[in-house]
């Protein structure tokens, strides 16, 4: 990311591979976070006319994407040598996930 | 920048101090990997909540429970508590402690209204014949949501003796990496409570 103020301090950072981020991405991340909220709350809002399955499929995709982003911004997942900190978290999504279908799908059968 | 400059007086706290000693490096490491067990606990949860959702026995249901402007605040809370958190990294990043010290104190001062939210929100539910032992429901319910209330209690803990440690000590190499790890934790549980309110609250609201 590029520095969004001129000061010794930060462009020496630069230099160093060390670029200091400004607020920008984390400000839009949280303006997505906050969008990404209404649209479900809206979806649900509505639910009376939409389909039931078209409202659970859209606002589990919401919930998603709005994770994947507070987790590549605010907890720095796209910054460099964050390999096993993505490992770590996708193992965890895995088994989170697959504890989810099981209980969908085979709980009740 | 004068805070700033005390710290390079005393000798040059580097760019990122989060990362800056061996110690602080396996300190974050290691929270990710509690991070990773962590969303397992509560992916275990989650699936435990979605098979039992509907089992309610005489309890009231999710849809005559849930007040959807009561979870839009709390959301609405806990995502800007997010926010003040990743801006007291930054402020860690250019070494100014007094924005640090504001930006935590904002973090725990959000987290504390949204525990409100939650105790009053509970309080409601229990007059409202939906108990912990009510229903299979009520049970997973609150053990989901409960424990992720348990999280933003000891997050605001945490956050409070990081904060009241740094008046001491300030920013060095030893307190950045507890600035940043309480962060990381704080995002982490913000995260959950993304799908706290999408699977808990909006589905039960869908049916």
């Amino acid at each position: 990311m590029v520095t969004e103020h001129g000061n010794p301090a930060t462009d020496d950072q630069v230099k160093r591979g060390h670029a200091h981020e400004g607020p920008k991405n984390h400000v839009l991340a949280f303006a997505l976070s906050i969008a990404l909220t209404a649209f479900a709350f809206l979806a649900v809002y509505y639910s009376h006319v939409l389909e039931t399955w078209f409202v659970l499929t859209f606002i589990m995709l919401l919930a998603v994407i709005q994770a994947a982003i507070q987790a590549v911004f605010w907890m720095h997942l796209k910054d460099r040598g964050h390999l096993m900190q993505r490992i770590f978290l996708a193992c965890g999504a895995l088994v989170s996930a697959m504890a989810a279908v099981m209980a969908v799908y085979w709980v009740w059968w | 920048m004068s805070a700033a400059n005390a710290h390079h007086a005393q000798g040059a706290l580097p760019p990122e101090p989060e990362k800056a000693t061996l110690e602080g490096r396996n300190k974050i490491l290691g929270f990710w990997l509690f991070l990773g067990g962590e969303s397992v606990l509560f992916g275990s949860l989650f699936a435990t909540f979605i098979a039992l959702r509907h089992q309610v026995l005489d309890g009231p249901t999710a849809d005559q429970l849930f007040d959807l402007k009561l979870v839009a605040l709390a959301t609405f809370l806990l995502l800007t508590s997010s926010l003040t958190s990743v801006f007291a990294v930054q402020a860690m990043h250019r070494h100014d402690l007094k924005n640090v010290q504001l930006w935590l104190g904002a973090t725990v001062l959000l987290g504390l209204a949204f525990l409100a939210l939650e105790i009053y929100e509970f309080v409601h539910y229990v007059h409202m014949g939906h108990a912990f032992s009510t229903s299979a429901f009520s049970s997973a319910f609150y053990t989901l949501v409960g424990f992720h209330g348990a999280h933003v209690v000891f997050g605001i803990v945490w956050i409070s003796l990081v904060m009241a440690q740094m008046v001491r000590k300030g920013l060095t190499v030893v307190t950045a990496p507890k600035v940043y790890v309480t962060a990381i934790y704080w995002h982490f549980v913000d995260l959950v409570w993304v799908f706290i309110f999408t699977v808990v609250y909006l589905m039960g609201k869908v049916g």
